[in-house]
């Protein structure tokens, strides 16, 4: 084997690598669709092949998420107040740096993607929901902080924040005896709600360009 | 190229007209445009993905940012590099975000013992070759989705993800060393 070549069998054997399904063209217009002019968005369909899923536990990653989140709640809150001269902030109150919240709402929202990716997707094991439950109530009061704070004083912002709540309170409530009716339910509400695509859509991409990975 | 696929069109329009069209408000175009080129990116966004949700998540914001995005496109690349551009970048800003998560759990768990190899019993070559792609560093693993398994050339690479071709080529050739390290004792066999 040439040393730029790749052996033919491991050529071959690279295309079974994520081996993509027929693409769902008409289910994807809808959802495009669907966001683009913001209406609800039809539960997904029924998985039609059973993808190979990351190695990825998780579990430790939802604690991590609401930790995140409220790490980074309280240090935007934190350098809110000593960023503002005393007199200034006793007459604005918390309305001085709207910056700092709006930033943390950012970031808040971005855990909430990804938790809400990671329950998405881990929705049949059934002995995370304990965990996914506890996580959801630390996003939760996040949650209801930001909508006390500045950063809901964009309209846009405090609806998906208002739509945000209304998933986490339902999975905090989960429990290993729940149903998988409740499980449904929830991810129905996800996708109805548009709750998604709104989450992406309001958080900036990230900021590292592509070729940093490289 | 990134090419397009465009099954049952009765007379090929080309990208330059089917963006005019959007961008006069024709809804058609708008869906013509999906068609011509949503098979392509969904293939390369599943391929990074793995993961169906992840991957029909990601084809749907493509398409809107690249329809909030169209009347910046310039025509210095081809419609469908573009796309696929935005595919990339949408697929490895998410790909961030799982990998960040990862490293929070791995500094709580235990590190696994030095040599671990999760499939290292795994007698599959598709299997071990699999995880030996999700192993290589993410700018390796997108060139080489891109190129080997994707069919994609370094030009179109460098422009999908705003490098040189020659960079593309030196990663390429990196992550083809590093397969052929990981997967030694089957090349051997």
């Amino acid at each position: 084997m040439s040393d730029d070549q790749l052996d033919p069998r491991l050529r071959e054997a690279a295309q079974a690598y994520n081996a993509p399904p027929e693409t769902p063209r008409d289910e994807l217009w809808a959802r495009i669709q669907a966001v683009r002019s913001g209406a609800p968005v039809e539960a997904a369909a029924p998985q039609q092949a059973a993808p190979r899923v990351l190695p990825f536990r998780p579990r430790r990653a939802w604690f991590a998420a609401a930790a995140a989140a409220a790490a980074v709640l309280a240090i935007g809150i934190g350098i809110g107040r000593v960023s503002v001269e005393p007199e200034t902030a006793r007459l604005r109150g918390p309305s001085a740096n709207p910056t700092t919240y709006r930033l943390a709402a950012q970031e808040h929202l971005s855990q909430s993607e990804t938790f809400l990716t990671l329950f998405r997707t881990s929705l049949e094991e059934r002995n995370n929901q304990r965990l996914a439950s506890a996580s959801a109530r630390q996003l939760l009061a996040t949650n209801r902080l930001l909508l006390d704070s500045p950063a809901a004083s964009d309209p846009k912002i405090r609806l998906l924040l208002e739509d945000l709540e209304l998933v986490l309170a339902e999975i905090a409530q989960l429990s290993p005896r729940s149903r998988a009716e409740d499980l449904q339910l929830i991810r129905d509400g996800i996708e109805r709600g548009n709750v998604m695509p709104r989450l992406r859509t309001a958080v900036p991409p990230g900021t590292a360009p592509i070729q940093g990975v490289l | 190229m990134c090419r397009s696929l465009t099954p049952h069109a009765p007379e090929p329009v080309s990208d330059a007209e089917l963006i005019d069209r959007v961008l006069a408000g024709d809804p058609s175009a708008e869906r013509a445009l999906y068609d011509a080129h949503v098979d392509r990116v969904y293939r390369l966004v599943y391929r990074m993905a793995g993961d169906l949700d992840r991957a029909q998540d990601w084809v749907q914001e493509t398409f809107i940012r690249a329809f909030q995005k169209l009347g910046e496109f310039r025509g210095e690349s081809a419609l469908s590099t573009w796309l696929c551009s935005i595919a990339m970048s949408v697929s490895l800003n998410g790909l961030r975000k799982v990998k960040r998560f990862r490293e929070r759990e791995l500094a709580l768990d235990d590190a696994p013992p030095m040599g671990y190899t999760p499939r290292e019993a795994d007698p599959d070559l598709k299997s071990r070759l699999a995880q030996a792609i999700d192993d290589l560093p993410e700018g390796y693993r997108a060139v080489f989705v891109m190129h080997d398994v994707e069919g994609f050339t370094h030009e179109e690479i460098g422009q999908a993800l705003g490098v040189q071709p020659g960079t593309s080529k030196a990663q390429l050739f990196r992550a083809r060393a590093k397969l052929r390290q990981a997967l030694a004792d089957f090349v051997k066999d």
